[in-house]
């Protein structure tokens, strides 16, 4: 690891100062940030530590959100009560992430900020547009196979957002609060992380002067069951191949409410509306989820070794919306 | 803070390491694991992969199990750190260890640290659950090249039996 | 003999385990001589070219930095003459930074050595190399068949093996590929060298103490007394650790040139670049049957990678002459060269990969057949091996059948493909045989009996994971007739007594008669000072005296301890030495046998394979120690299951880098991929092979796992994967 300088935050205002105006990072569990600077990926010259920053709060909060804190961490939140019963899909993809280890130090704020797996950028050697813009792309003709996208590609970066959590956020709806040394302003979950495009190097909508102070989960739909499954080759501790969060609410058979956001085949935590507006008003079926599947699905681009993404998200479609009909109904059915 | 030559000066820090308090001065690049094995002598804990894919730098952090490898010690001031180092007692084994040894839960002893570790901590974690399972899920964070999984579960499984109810760490 | 025999076979806890288990044990790491400087090594960007530039003046400004070691200013050493028999192997012959050529990407190209290990690796990140890159590379087995071509290695022929395939009614004719693996040990390759007066003292982590001794001291023009190997204990190694890799000289030269102790520590990142890996192979199987399932005629073509600086033949059909009773056979093996680093033993080497493609070839050939895969295998069983034209001394391969077949169920098989459900899984039940040789090597030992009533055991090999501290403690303690507590092995140190590599699943063999004939050397010699002037059993006749716990008998039943015997002489211990041969030439064939029987499910809907079940018999001879034994063989069959559902090391072929050089792409199983696994060992005695009766056990049972998953596969989804890993889009339906 390269030497940098050190500043610990003693609170947001500091933290985004120390922050601003030079090469700087924040310091927050470490997983992916001391990862890349000892691979020398990312080469900042000072860290700015935020572990003790007054932010590790899980609060019921207005209209029946919940409110989390940047700095609670992974395990804290999975088995948070509240979470584990009106977001169980949150709690379910949290603890299919990397590992026990992994996860009691990482947060929240930093799992948002998760960088890619792609061996291209990790290398540090081969072109790659995110590492340095105008290079290249190695991954799109090169081994594309675990951690490359089918949808939100561009022809400059194939890279999938390798985090679960921000897949079950994305599912239930979530707004990141960003607060700068004066302001504080909020952003909703879905347009928080960047599609490439031609800027693969531009990964989300953090400026240099702004922290991520809180996440808020939308208001649990009423009712509604969730599940998150994660495909993947190896049975834990590994990326997903493709994963799927969902959640439905029910009326009788018919489908009130659907949401279904993809790990492991987006450049980004990827919903899909239009699958969803499909479902809205369907009977819960298999012969429905799998359309839905297919919408979800429809413009994927495949690439020479992960074409096998594309059938194998369909599937994780329709199994987690098949578990999550299947729990709204055993709910609906229980005394309330 | 920088000295004159652009060079990070080192940091004082604490550390309550296995009970006992430490004091080292490091620069702010120095990760848990390496201040274990190379500043405070304690070499019980193993570099396997340096970048969190292997679990056998597994320390407990405040009672928390978490990859030393990823961790700068300065971020750790203060903390209260276990090491393997730390888990038997003056005479005795530890009732995991001497489980571990029973059921030989182990081949080259290289990931063992890391195992102990984190089953020290899923001993005492009361969130996750006790099948065979989930216990499996929950140390599918500490890979063993040489495969002693099976023996690994029934340790733990065994030191739980037994020790029901019993504060086991 | 005074063998005490109940602890022979019993389930002893390791002797070291309460080492391992505090952090007690010391790996080549955790050695830290006084001075001790870090090494970072900077590597090769590009697979094939040369180095123009070496510019290490940003580097050489950074805190901490001694020196950038590389071609330029790197000292001239000498190539290891890489002979098995003198005990020097090397598999990559080229010394690091001999000169501007790169062979391969992760090459060593410059060291640098600074006073912590930040300081090193920071630095290492400011040396900046230009190459001159030759951009036509080799990435693949495939590419390199196609534009290099093969060099043929070896290969045997018996009979008519074309024309009795050419008449046969009923033939199989199947390529099967396995990519290249990488052993990845949790203790990557570590070196700690210092020099004192000349002296090179290093503590490595190796599978050889002796041959890295003796590679050394050829490198460094050295007298073999002037190098000191120690490897007290090692992360486990598979093969990867056997002989000496760069890193090891490049350590060791930097510690000369620089007058202090350095550790270098490879990245895992290196692991799967300049420390070998299995290589690739392509194996082309012919099998030709009659209609009852008589075998007439066996074919097993091989093609492995290698590299520029050592060729490396993996010796795929290596089980394929021997297993079965077959009148026509023909095994052949070649290399062709890529642009990677060298491939060298990983566990099981040859038949670790030959019998997949073998045991694939036989399960096609009883669907071929219509016949149960286990019938096929006993109709051709032979108790003769065919290839060396011997009888086995012990092989009990059917009983091994029988056993493994009743414990699994194999009669409640239904051979239909897709035939055997459970809810929405598919099960499939597959099988296959496994094999691997019996080797003993020849090793010195020496035992000393302590006049406080203790013994020693030394001897210069070492325990990479295996238990041989515990079986050499369990021989030590039947021979010497004393508790284990009182008994201490010392080993894996240049200095002690000569002793083999631990590979090749022969450590055990050739350790164990060593060191008991050393114990009753050190009996003899306890009973000649006996019957010295001076002890207390002088006047007794000598030809009466017994050995039994630690005391010497007289024909009356007088009994004197080894310290009353001892004193009068003046000597504090007395020591038995023992130099004890290689496998005997008796007219025997020596193996071990066994089988697996494997269960998977997949689940279709979710394109999800698991390994529900594993039940293994093996037949290995005498188990000394069935706690270490039982560990070991389930191992292997974990290692098995993950060369048949995860490894593959992938190169770019655009450039031959690898691309998943890292332990979270480079997939091997967690805790939560374990099956359900039952090992049956079958206890045989090989007296032939040593009077244990033990052989080895390490490596069989990773041979034919990757088959017995395969076949499994193919019984439950109709799907013949012919090219490892079995991953799950191999399995899913292009029609999804």
């Amino acid at each position: 690891m390269r030497q940098f300088e050190y500043k610990r935050a003693e609170n947001t205002r500091g933290a985004v100062h120390a922050h601003a105006g030079q090469a700087s990072a924040y310091l927050a569990g470490g997983t992916t940030l001391i990862d890349l600077v000892k691979l020398d990926i990312m080469q900042p010259e000072r860290l700015v530590d935020v572990n003790r920053l007054d932010l590790a709060d899980i609060e019921h909060s207005d209209g029946g959100t919940l409110k989390i804190g940047a700095m609670v961490r992974n395990t804290t939140l999975a088995y948070d009560q509240t979470v584990q019963t009106d977001y169980s899909v949150l709690s379910e993809a949290l603890l299919q992430g990397a590992s026990r280890q992994l996860r009691n130090r990482a947060t929240t704020g930093g799992n948002v900020m998760q960088r890619v797996r792609c061996s291209y950028f990790r290398d540090g050697v081969s072109p790659c547009n995110k590492r340095e813009p105008g290079s290249g792309c190695s991954a799109i003709d090169g081994h594309n196979r675990e951690v490359f996208a089918v949808l939100g590609t561009s022809e400059h970066c194939i890279a999938v957002h390798p985090s679960d959590m921000c897949v079950a956020m994305a599912a239930i709806g979530a707004t990141v609060h960003l607060a700068s040394a004066d302001s504080e302003r909020a952003v909703d979950f879905l347009d928080f992380h960047r599609l490439p495009g031609d800027t693969p190097h531009i990964e989300h909508d953090l400026k240099d002067d702004e922290l991520i102070t809180h996440i808020t989960l939308d208001a649990p739909i009423k009712g509604a069951g969730s599940t998150y499954i994660k495909l993947r080759d190896r049975s834990s501790y590994q990326f997903a191949l493709a994963s799927c969060a969902a959640i439905v609410a029910l009326d009788g058979d018919t489908i009130r409410e659907a949401r279904i956001a993809l790990g492991g085949v987006g450049t980004k935590p990827w919903r899909c509306k239009q699958a969803e507006a499909a479902l809205q008003g369907a009977s819960a079926t298999d012969e429905s989820f799998k359309q839905a599947a297919q919408i979800a699905m429809e413009g994927a681009t495949p690439y020479k070794h992960n074409a096998f993404k594309i059938p194998l998200a369909r599937k994780a479609i329709v199994r987690a919306l098949r578990d999550a009909a299947e729990r709204a109904r055993r709910s609906a059915g229980e005394p309330t | 803070m920088m000295d004159s030559n652009d060079t990070p000066v080192d940091v004082r820090l604490s550390l309550r390491v296995n009970g006992q308090m430490r004091q080292l001065d490091v620069p702010p690049n120095v990760v848990l694991l390496d201040a274990l094995r190379d500043r405070l002598g304690l070499t019980g804990t193993k570099k396997g992969c340096d970048h969190g894919q292997c679990g056998a730098c597994t320390v407990l952090v405040n009672g928390e199990a978490i990859n030393s490898c990823l961790a700068l010690a300065v971020v750790h001031d203060g903390d209260d750190i276990t090491t393997v180092e730390g888990l038997a007692g003056e005479a005795d084994l530890s009732p995991l260890q001497a489980a571990f040894l029973e059921h030989d839960a182990y081949q080259c002893g290289y990931c063992t640290p890391g195992q102990l570790m984190s089953a020290t901590e899923l001993l005492s974690n009361r969130k996750v659950g006790t099948t065979d399972a989930e216990v499996a899920e929950a140390m599918s964070g500490n890979i063993c090249r040489c495969g002693a999984y099976k023996n690994i579960l029934s340790a733990i499984q065994e030191t739980r039996q037994q020790h029901a109810g019993a504060a086991i760490d | 003999m005074s063998r005490s025999a109940s602890i022979i076979g019993a389930a002893v806890s390791r002797i070291d385990g309460p080492d391992k288990l505090t952090g007690r044990a010391r790996y080549a790491g955790d050695f830290h001589p006084e001075g001790m400087t870090y090494a970072y090594g900077v590597y090769s960007t590009i697979a094939r070219g040369r180095v123009v530039s070496i510019d290490t003046q940003a580097a050489m400004r950074c805190p901490g930095v001694l020196d950038v070691f590389h071609h330029g200013n790197f000292p001239s050493l000498h190539r290891s003459p890489a002979s098995f028999a003198e005990e020097n192997v090397v598999d990559e012959k080229r010394v690091p930074f001999e000169d501007d050529e790169v062979f391969y990407a992760g090459q060593f190209v410059a060291l640098v050595v600074a006073d912590s290990f930040e300081h090193a690796r920071a630095a290492a990140y400011q040396v900046k190399v230009t190459y001159d890159e030759d951009t036509n590379t080799v990435a693949t087995l495939a590419q390199a068949m196609e534009k290099r071509g093969s060099t043929h290695a070896n290969d045997s022929e018996r009979g008519d093996p074309e024309g009795a395939y050419q008449s046969a009614p009923h033939q199989v004719d199947a390529t099967y590929t396995t990519p290249v693996e990488t052993h990845n040990p949790m203790e990557t390759h570590t070196t700690v060298a210092r020099w004192i007066d000349g002296k090179l003292e290093v503590w490595d982590s190796t599978q050889g103490v002796v041959f890295t001794r003796n590679t050394l001291s050829k490198v460094f023009d050295l007298d073999p007394s002037r190098v000191i190997v120690h490897a007290d204990f090692i992360g486990s190694g598979f093969g990867g650790k056997l002989w000496v890799w760069p890193h090891c000289i490049a350590t060791a030269g930097a510690a000369r040139e620089l007058g202090r102790p350095v550790q270098f520590v490879l990245p895992r990142q290196q692991m799967f670049t300049t420390s070998g890996h299995r290589p690739e192979t392509s194996q082309h199987v012919r099998l030709a049957a009659d209609n009852d399932g008589t075998l007439l005629s066996i074919r097993h073509e091989n093609v492995n990678s290698t590299s520029h600086v050592g060729t490396v033949v993996e010796a795929c059909a290596g089980s394929t002459e021997g297993l079965y009773k077959c009148d026509n056979l023909r095994i052949s093996h070649a290399t062709s060269i890529t642009d990677r680093g060298t491939p060298t033993a990983m566990r099981a080497p040859g038949a670790g990969v030959g019998l997949f493609a073998l045991e694939s070839a036989m399960d096609e050939l009883a669907v071929k057949l219509g016949m149960d895969p286990l019938e096929l295998r006993r109709k051709n069983f032979t108790d003769r091996d065919p290839g060396a034209d011997l009888p086995y001394s012990s092989n009990h391969l059917l009983e091994c059948y029988d056993r493994a077949a009743e414990s699994f169920g194999w009669s409640r098989r239904t051979p239909g493909v897709g035939s055997m459900r459970d809810g929405d899984k598919i099960i499939g039940w597959g099988m296959a045989a496994c094999n691997w040789d019996a080797m003993r090597n020849p090793c010195d030992a020496r035992v000393t009996l302590h006049d406080d009533g203790s013994a020693s055991v030394h001897c210069a090999s070492q325990d990479i994971g295996t238990g041989t501290y515990t079986v050499l403690a369990q021989i030590a303690s039947a021979e010497l007739d004393l508790p284990l507590d009182r008994i201490d092995i010392k080993l894996g140190d240049s200095t002690f007594p000569h002793g083999p590599i631990s590979g090749g699943s022969w450590a055990t063999a050739s350790l164990l008669p060593a060191v008991a004939e050393a114990a009753r050397a050190a009996i003899d010699k306890i009973k000649e000072y006996a019957g010295k002037a001076g002890s207390p059993l002088a006047d007794a006749d000598p030809n009466d005296f017994v050995y039994e716990k630690g005391m010497v008998k007289d024909g009356h039943g007088k009994a004197v301890s080894i310290a009353d015997i001892l004193k009068p002489q003046q000597l504090a211990s007395a020591t038995g030495e023992a130099h004890t041969g290689g496998a005997p030439d008796s007219g025997y064939s020596f193996g071990s046998f066994g089988t697996h029987f494997v269960e998977i499910t997949w689940e279709p809907a979710i394109a999800q394979l698991k390994v529900t079940r594993v039940v293994s018999a093996i037949d290995a001879g005498q188990i000394i120690n069935q706690k270490s034994a039982r560990n070991q063989v389930e191992g292997a069959i974990v290692m098995g299951m993950s060369s048949a559902l995860f490894e593959a090391t992938e190169y770019d072929e655009r450039n031959a880098r690898p691309v998943n050089n890292n332990y979270a792409e480079y997939l091997v199983p967690v805790n939560a991929d374990m099956p359900q696994l039952d090992v049956i060992l079958l206890d045989h005695p090989d007296y032939e092979l040593n009077e244990f009766g033990a052989r080895g056990i390490g490596e069989i049972g990773l041979t034919g796992m990757q088959a017995a998953v395969a076949n499994a596969v193919y019984h439950a989804t109709g799907k013949r994967v012919r090219d490892l890993p079995v991953m799950l889009d191999k399995l899913m339906d292009e029609t999804e």
